[in-house]
């Protein structure tokens, strides 16, 4: 592949990384590569063995996962700082790449880790550092 | 608005011996018992019938808190009972008490008739004193 058509696919999938969190179309993607949808979605597919779309979603996920994992923020509000614009979609795409609801998942998670159920006030006296 | 208190902080000098006694003669469910990094050990413990609260079995170590002084300070006066005491409510406290006892947990006090209910007085192993009350209605 021409090296310049790489450079500008991986612009476009950087753009993906970045901007992620807002509901970005297939148009603003690979206007980022200058190249039409019609062929940005195929060399894209091509080069990284999955969609824009695909990528865009894993991405979604992935953050979505951090951020259940980290902050004790409802579902809904996961879901829209990741980029999906129904909580219908966001649950039903987190279940197929996961194999649990977003809630299991969290509830999964800190069942496992269960130095998180530990309240703030009692590490911060054991630790010295806030939670 | 404040609804409930959910942890209380409960000093036992041995945490192991704690558990040993709020789990098997006192017939508590064991929560939490998780040990991080730095050997902070995190032990919760319920009563039966009180699912929103959890006793944390604390043992008075050094650290960021706690200074060396405060800490042997706060050991001696478990040693000595005199770190508190609270009061555990019962429906039957002669019958409770007997079980108990066949356990081999230390009362100071057997059943006694008091204003507020019948009321007997046990120690842990860890230097805490507790009423066991029967509540009158």
């Amino acid at each position: 592949m021409d090296e310049d058509i790489y450079k500008r696919l991986c612009r476009a999938r950087e753009f993906m990384d970045d901007c992620y969190g807002l509901p970005l179309t297939l148009d603003q993607i690979s206007r980022q590569a200058c190249i039409s949808p019609y062929h940005f979605h195929r060399l894209f597919r091509q080069t990284f063995e999955q969609t824009p779309h695909q990528y865009l979603t894993d991405r979604r996920i992935r953050r979505a996962k951090e951020l259940l994992e980290s902050k004790p923020i409802a579902v809904t509000d996961v879901c829209f700082e990741v980029g999906f614009q129904s909580l219908g979609s966001f649950i039903t795409l987190f279940r197929k790449h996961v194999g649990h609801s977003p809630r299991t998942y969290r509830r999964i998670f800190i069942v496992r880790q269960p130095l998180s159920r530990i309240p703030a006030c009692f590490i911060f006296m054991f630790t010295g550092k806030p939670n | 608005m404040i609804t409930k208190l959910s942890h209380s902080t409960l000093y036992v000098k041995d945490q192991e011996k704690a558990l040993e006694f709020y789990r098997d003669k006192l017939g508590f469910k064991v929560i939490m018992d998780v040990t991080m990094d730095n050997g902070f050990r995190w032990i919760t413990v319920q009563p039966p019938n009180q699912k929103d609260l959890e006793i944390v079995l604390m043992k008075p170590l050094a650290g960021p808190m706690l200074d060396n002084e405060s800490a042997k300070a706060m050991q001696l006066l478990l040693d000595k009972g005199l770190m508190g005491a609270g009061v555990f409510d019962t429906d039957d406290c002669q019958k409770t008490y007997e079980h108990l006892r066949n356990k081999g947990v230390e009362f100071s006090q057997p059943p006694a008739e008091r204003f507020y209910g019948i009321e007997a007085i046990f120690r842990d192993n860890c230097g805490n004193w507790f009423s066991l009350t029967e509540r009158k209605e």
